[in-house]
């Protein structure tokens, strides 16, 4: 056997002891010996198991409720914890819950009083179970579509303003400095910068940094985002690319004068190629695709 | 005591991360070389396989959060150099070492440490997978999403270089 096939059958722990001496007799593969030997004495630092377990049960969403817990032999060392589990439990129940969604996922949620919820990607939702039968107040990061069942004032509150309905169908777009909402149904109440401005069924407003820039009717009678597909009307390039973004695990790397510029169209989320062709051929751009990574740039540069 | 054969089970979930932690942190770890950012992505990893505990049964947990947590790591930027603690030295009782003898190992040790932190990420991660966590190929290769020819490639680099970087003694 040569002595490369007997290196790996070294590390790999099946060498026999005249395996070892025949590779040991070569000063080369003696110092990788020497080598590999003095680094299965190395350690990684020390990890703190019961305390990253602790952080973990502080963090994690509601929990099933607590049942009646079985003392396991092997987990007899985490007596201790098993009590701070118990402990947890009971206090998770009556905190926030959160719902959170990751690039290209969505996520159906029906809220304790039926209400549903259709959470887009890359989004989060934050609520309170417990308090839901007094107060339907929640907050959303990214955007969401709502059909809210009939009962008290139901408010949507986001970084840049609030929503608030009371028995309706309506989407919230909430990203960084665009907010925009759309009514399907009923009339919401939308509050933001100070300004109040209530919309009707038929109608969207689009609001960007803080500004109302368009109130309009539309004639959609559900976000197109619903069924995979992104659409824009004279949106930016830069809410494009972050939206593309949100739907596909790529990152987009792009010059950035092009931000700016105003998009109307739409991309599936089932393709990333004709995602990309979709919102750059119409703008001149052109794209490269390499792994995870997506280039975009003007056509005749490079 | 069989256990309840669901992730949400909070008995399955604690034993999955007293399996599972250790092997995720030095993992994350031989990454990136930070103490703090492989505690927080090994909390994280075991934060997203409670959120997703309904899809995920027990036998899947290990690549679900070898996945998830090298996909953080992707996401975040690793500057730190991998510095890695010294093992106290063994005092073997066969063979009396001389106090030199001690001295160049220790000296040698250090230095095959320092040289440790100028591999590649990719050499790195499966070299210390095989060399501290005693991992053989085939689970490196997992883990790792490449092939076993290729785990044994990076094997071979990570030796030359470090051949290399270390000098003849």
């Amino acid at each position: 056997m040569e002595l490369e096939e007997l290196l790996h059958k070294y590390l790999n722990g099946n060498a026999t002891n005249e395996e070892i001496e025949r590779l040991k007799s070569d000063s080369q593969y003696k110092m990788y010996a020497r080598i590999s030997e003095a680094s299965a004495k190395l350690q990684t630092p020390n990890f703190k198991e019961e305390n990253t377990f602790k952080n973990i049960l502080e963090n994690t969403v509601d929990s099933p409720k607590v049942r009646r817990i079985n003392p396991i032999g092997n987990l007899l060392k985490f007596a201790a914890l098993i009590a701070i589990i118990v402990a947890s439990f009971v206090l998770i129940t009556s905190l926030d819950t959160t719902i959170s969604t990751e690039i290209a996922q969505k996520e159906n949620i029906i809220l304790p009083d039926a209400s549903e919820v259709i959470l887009n990607s890359n989004s989060e939702l934050v609520y309170n179970k417990r308090n839901w039968d007094k107060e339907r107040a929640l907050e959303l990061h990214g955007e969401a579509y709502f059909k809210v069942s009939k009962g008290n004032k139901f408010s949507v509150e986001t970084s840049q303003g609030t929503v608030t309905v009371v028995g309706t169908q309506f989407n919230v777009f909430a990203r960084d400095t665009i907010f925009n909402i759309a009514c399907y149904e009923g009339l919401v109440r939308v509050q933001f910068n100070g300004q109040t401005i209530k919309l009707a069924a038929g109608n969207k407003l689009k609001i960007e940094n803080n500004k109302l820039v368009l109130n309009t009717q539309s004639t959609s009678l559900r976000p197109v985002w619903i069924e995979n597909e992104s659409s824009f009307d004279n949106d930016t390039l830069g809410t494009v690319l972050n939206e593309l973004q949100a739907q596909y695990p790529i990152s987009i790397t792009a010059p950035n004068y092009i931000n700016a510029k105003r998009f109307t169209g739409s991309f599936t989320h089932a393709n990333l190629e004709n995602a990309l062709r979709a919102v750059c051929a119409p703008m001149q751009l052109e794209f490269t695709i390499d792994g995870d990574q997506v280039r975009i740039y003007a056509q005749g540069e490079k | 005591m069989k256990l309840n054969d669901n992730t949400c089970n909070e008995g399955t979930f604690s034993g999955l991360f007293k399996d599972l932690s250790k092997p995720i942190y030095n993992f994350i770890f031989f990454k990136c070389g930070s103490e703090a950012q492989a505690h927080d992505l090994v909390q994280e990893a075991f934060i997203k396989l409670w959120q997703n505990c309904q899809k995920v049964p027990p036998t899947k947990a290990k690549s679900f959060l070898y996945t998830v947590s090298s996909n953080m790591f992707l996401n975040e930027i690793a500057h730190k150099k991998v510095v890695l603690r010294h093992a106290k030295m063994q005092v073997s009782n066969s063979n009396i070492e001389s106090p030199e003898f001690l001295l160049e190992e220790k000296e040698f040790s250090e230095k095959v440490e320092v040289a440790i932190a100028n591999l590649t990420e990719g050499q790195r991660t499966a070299f210390l997978l095989n060399r501290i966590d005693g991992k053989k190929y085939k689970e490196i290769a997992e883990i790792l999403d490449i092939s076993v020819k290729a785990v044994e490639k990076r094997m071979s680099q990570a030796l030359a270089i470090l051949r290399k970087e270390i000098g003849n003694i």
